[in-house]
């Protein structure tokens, strides 16, 4: 698309080539009506197209319709220019290092003033510019791994996001930062929680639910809280986000265990069948559980081969054999159903699962209802299903059923072995106990009452 | 009041008046619009705003300032009232069409342009009073005017519509606590160009945009209007004023600033005239801590004890400056003292024009004072007490508000003060910061919505009026006052099913209304329906008029009865003529040598006799009459 003419079509478009105008331009306009002044700004994708964008004087924004422009002159140009401001991070000797991977959040940003836009800051001299508390906390390396949105993140980002997290932490890091947009961060803390076998050190996941370039963003605290949990003597993949609305306290989240449970508020992660292994609060730890894996000074290993041939269906009335005929078909290897209840799907499907298993392929149930075991000896679409060869999956969530069964068929063909991998607790994944408070929990409660 | 030649000054105000709609919910989310009062929150949310990179990749100065006071925020809430979106916890929702009609109407009202596709901005709002950091605001008229009584028209420079912000409750232990039943009921902002040349045209600008705006569906209670006032003369500079409460403020509001203008240009060509120039000024103060160990100044005692430092700094050749009038009751030292109290959260400065004594000083210490800053009798000096981090604020502070004395006045935004004077809220912004919100998509008015809404536009207040005072024969004034306590539609259904006596609904609902509220009676227990119920038993002869304000005075207290139930509860009961007749007869009979004394001056305590058993029963007119008639019988009877 034309950069000069972003976001314009039809009218807008129109009337901006014939008077040889541009986005920046300073112009004036004449209606029937008024007189404005202002700069022409880039329009969003998909917006009317016979409105052109104006940046008053005032500051304001506003819309004017193409056919009510009598007169249209350029008078000036204004550049956007923006610098970064860039910091040199101080170093202190007496503080860890800590190294922090960028994937495509916007963990420190700033604001285009003009389109709204947010400009990702990523060099430690730019974090150190808006968030300087980091230098009290740690010595800090960046590394930008991939820029891309947590949504479109893929398996293959998982496997080169391990082999990094593997390098760095046998080189001798002291705890690894992964700033990961929001959405898709617990797939990622699961994937590597897999590939990742003796972890060391610390790996903690962090995001923001606000953006950086508000003032009620929850991205620098959120960052200072994981830069705590980098230092601390967690040797697992977790993930730290704040553990309620106010800008307080950060949980722990074991990174098998974890999920996105809101679609907007801060504290929306949260630990699903037990309660999170920790919180930071005031830059200090304290621990709900002895039961983590600690610091050690053994090496690492990468076990990060993941086959891309994996589904994951969601089971519901109404579902027929269409759906799993077309994985079937299309040469998948695994299936990871999320099922009803106890881990069911409807008869109506028996036929297509009972071929996919035919044909080789691993199916895994999981339930729905996220909270809470399969229990597939209960009704009898259950046991009907186990005779199948369905395999359950206890209490791991469907999504950490997507990877893992990623994961297993990449490191073996062996359908015993698949089996037994698939059931083996690897990264804390397995609870053997549901504690009866897992279900609602509140931690606000909990601290009040000093339960924790 | 002081008055000026405003012309020969160039005098130039412009307004900017806020006013809260009356909608069912809010701007950006579905909650309704009711505020709580004092009643206790549902949950509180504890948040911190973080400064963020501006423009030019630099902290915004007032941002980093506020950041630096490290103070928390509580956020309290209701269930049924405050959602997920005012706290900043999910995404805008579409706006409310409700609000977006009223605001066209208004927009119609003042001859705006109507903009077309609108595009929500994002204003950073510094102090915690909204959730976000930043209120959503979008242009939707710009270009209108208001025309005054002498046809003058005063120009409108834009018309907003935005989210109202949190309501303060209280600052406690570093934290400010807000309120957000309020956040997020949607507002209009009219902004007026500079046209206006005398401080009660401004008065007249003011009420004309208000009187038109409470002709429109705005919320109509104290608090839902709100003005500023932006002055400047030509030698000065632009100050804005915030808050001003009522519009009787205004005129005097102008006039002090004017003279406090005046009064600091004064002292700069004073200055000049002293020959000292602003390089003159001491850079770093002097710690006085142990030079005044042994005052018996008690409060500097009981400081140094706890820690806190003296410091302090001389300004050569200032005397009499500090202590220069600016405003009534307001001196140079004021202004400086106010900035420094509210900047670095001292109690005050002390300075040697004032009455030293007063702060229990001895000759001695300011002698040591004095020798110690190097000062002369022709100089000024200036006083701090606090922690070394509050001394060295205030400082900042004085040193830099002194320098700018030479240049005269500095551009602020200032408080309105009940007595006419304003006092220093903050240095005044450049530009508004406004950057679009990426949240929420283009919103349109559609010509067909304008054309609508234009067919059914009301007329202009003052037309309405001119019309109701030439037709119910009363002032001008009244009827604006209907309109102001958003009582004009109730008096419209009072007359109509009331006609015989419209000097007695105006009576009601102003007069009746503002005494029970000096009496302290909360009068907003009384609901129109109330006022309708009161008037249909007048119209039925149920109550006397005479009634009216002991109905008002128990419903205000006990709102939790009918109009009817309190009517039995004060067994108003008519009374017929008749029985009005015997009554009388019988307390004129009975006293009789009174009436053979004083005659018809009898009259007087008598009435009041008959009232007390009557009140409310019947009309006072008609007892009056009565008794008149049955004391010259009497009279005749007893000659």
């Amino acid at each position: 698309m034309n950069e000069k003419l972003k976001g314009y079509r039809g009218e807008g478009k129109k009337i901006l080539e014939e008077h040889k105008l541009e986005i920046w331009d300073i112009v004036q306009i004449k209606t029937e009506k008024t007189n404005y002044e202002g700069i022409i700004l880039p329009r969003i994708e998909y917006s009317a197209p016979n409105f052109i964008n104006i940046k008053l004087e005032n500051n304001y924004n506003v819309g004017i319709k193409v056919s009510e422009i009598q007169e249209i002159k350029k008078i000036g140009k204004k550049e956007a220019l923006y610098k970064i401001p860039e910091k040199e991070f101080p170093i202190d000797k007496n503080l860890p290092n800590l190294k922090l991977f960028g994937t495509g959040g916007t963990i420190a940003s700033r604001l285009d003033y003009t389109t709204g836009a947010v400009i990702p800051s990523f060099t430690p001299g730019e974090l150190y510019s808006s968030v300087p508390e980091l230098a009290e906390i740690c010595n800090l390396e960046c590394e930008i791994v991939f820029e891309i949105l947590s949504e479109n993140m893929k398996p293959d980002n998982w496997q080169k996001l391990a082999e990094r997290v593997v390098d760095t932490a046998n080189s001798g890091i002291y705890g690894i930062i992964i700033g990961h947009g929001t959405d898709t961060m617990s797939f990622t803390s699961t994937a590597l929680s897999f590939m990742i076998k003796d972890l060391s050190i610390p790996v903690v996941l962090v995001g923001s639910q606000r953006s950086s370039d508000r003032p009620s963003s929850d991205a620098a605290l959120n960052l200072i809280n994981a830069a705590i949990v980098a230092k601390s003597d967690i040797a697992e993949v977790v993930v730290a986000m704040l553990g309620s609305s106010s800008h307080d306290y950060g949980l722990i989240h074991r990174g098998t265990l974890v999920r996105k449970m809101h679609s907007s508020v801060r504290n929306t992660f949260r630990t699903i069948n037990n309660i999170p292994l920790g919180m930071v609060q005031n830059r200090k730890i304290k621990m709900f559980t002895k039961d983590y894996n600690k610091r050690t000074k053994k090496e690492t290993e990468l076990l990060n081969n993941f086959e891309n041939k994996v589904a994951l269906i969601y089971s519901y009335p109404g579902i027929d054999n269409d759906l799993l005929n077309f994985y079937i078909d299309n040469g998948y290897r695994g299936i990871v159903i999320a099922g009803t209840g106890l881990g069911h799907v409807s008869t109506t499907i028996y036929d297509s699962i009972k071929r996919a298993i035919q044909e080789g392929i691993t199916i895994l149930m999981t339930t729905q209802t996220l909270h809470g075991f399969v229990g597939m000896n209960v009704y009898s679409t259950g046991r009907e299903l186990l005779n199948f060869g369905v395999i359950p999956g206890a209490n791991i969530l469907p999504e950490v059923a997507y990877v893992k069964l990623g994961w297993v068929l990449g490191q073996t063909n062996n359908p015993e072995e698949v089996k037994e991998l698939l059931l083996k607790n690897i990264a804390g994944e397995f609870l053997e106990r549901e504690i009866p408070i897992a279900f609602n929990y509140n931690i606000d409660e909990l601290l009040k009452s000093k339960k924790l | 009041m002081e008055e000026f030649d405003y012309e020969e000054l160039g005098l130039k105000c412009g307004l900017e008046i806020h006013q809260q709609l009356d909608t069912e919910k809010k701007l950006f989310c579905r909650c309704p619009t009711k505020l709580q009062g004092t009643r206790e929150p549902d949950f509180t949310v504890n948040r911190k705003m973080r400064p963020v990179l501006g423009e030019m990749g630099t902290y915004d100065k007032a941002m980093l300032t506020e950041y630096e006071k490290g103070m928390g925020i509580t956020y309290e809430g209701y269930n049924d009232v405050v959602c997920t979106y005012e706290l900043d916890d999910t995404p805008p929702f579409s706006c409310n069409k409700e609000a977006r009609k009223v605001a066209l109407q208004i927009a119609m009202l003042l001859n705006a342009n109507i903009i077309e596709e609108m595009h929500v901005c994002r204003k950073n709002y510094l102090d915690g009073s909204v959730p976000s950091g930043f209120q959503r605001t979008m242009i939707l008229g710009t270009d209108g005017y208001v025309t005054l009584e002498s046809s003058k028209r005063i120009r409108i420079d834009i018309l907003s519509l935005e989210e109202e912000a949190a309501r303060k409750i209280k600052t406690e232990n570093k934290t400010n606590f807000f309120r957000l039943d309020r956040l997020g009921i949607p507002l209009v902002e009219v902004t007026t160009k500079p046209d206006i040349n005398t401080p009660n045209e401004c008065r007249e600008c003011a009420e004309r945009i208000g009187l038109l705006l409470w002709s429109t569906n705005v919320k109509k209670v104290l608090g839902s209007i709100r003005q500023d006032v932006n002055v400047s003369i030509e030698a000065g500079t632009r100050i804005e004023i915030k808050g001003v409460q009522k519009l009787g403020w205004i005129p005097i509001l102008i006039n002090h600033e004017i003279s406090r203008q005046l009064k600091l240009l004064e002292i700069k060509e004073e200055l000049k005239k002293r020959k000292l120039d602003h390089k003159d000024i001491p850079e770093n103060p002097i710690d006085l801590t142990d030079t005044l160990a042994k005052t018996k100044s008690n409060f500097i005692v009981k400081g140094i004890k706890s820690g806190k430092k003296l410091f302090g700094i001389n300004f050569r050749g200032f005397k009499g400056i500090f202590g220069k009038q600016l405003m009534e009751d307001y001196r140079f030292g004021t202004e400086v003292s106010g900035k420094v109290k509210l900047i670095s959260g001292l109690k005050g400065i002390i300075h040697s024009d004032e009455d030293l004594n007063s702060y229990n000083f001895s000759n001695e210490d300011v002698k040591k004072i004095r020798t110690k800053l190097e000062s002369k009798e022709t100089d000024c000096f200036v006083l701090v007490l606090g922690s070394n981090k509050e001394v060295d604020k205030a400082m900042n502070v004085l040193i830099h508000r002194v320098k700018f004395a030479f240049k005269g006045v500095p551009p602020e935004t200032r408080k309105a003060l009940e007595n006419g004077n304003t006092e220093f809220l903050r240095e005044l912004h450049g530009g508004a910061r406004l950057y679009p919100d990426t949240d929420s998509e283009a919103i349109f008015n559609s010509e067909e919505e304008i054309k609508q809404i234009r067919k059914n536009l009301p007329e202009y207040p003052w037309v309405t009026i001119k019309k109701y005072s030439k037709k119910y024969k009363n002032e001008e004034r009244l009827i604006k006052d209907l309109i102001f306590t958003g009582k004009l539609k109730l008096f419209d259904d009072l007359i109509e099913l009331y006609p015989d006596n419209p000097s007695l609904i105006f009576t009601t609902l102003l007069e009746t209304t503002t005494a029970l509220r000096r009496e302290g009676k909360n009068i907003e227990n009384i609901t129109d329906n109330d006022f309708l119920e009161i008037f249909n038993l007048l119209k039925k002869k149920e109550i006397s008029k005479e009634a009216i304000e002991e109905l008002m005075k128990l419903k205000a207290d006990t709102p939790e009865y009918s109009i009817d139930q309190i009517k039995s509860k004060l067994k108003i009961e008519s009374i017929a003529k008749d029985e009005l007749k015997n009554l009388i007869v019988e307390i004129v009979n009975r006293n009789s040598k009174l009436i053979k004394e004083k005659e018809m001056r009898a009259k007087g305590p008598l009435m009041g006799e008959v009232m007390k058993k009557v009140r409310g029963k019947i009309d006072g007119a008609i007892v009056s009459k009565e008794l008149e008639n049955s004391i010259k019988e009497k009279i005749r009877e007893l000659k």
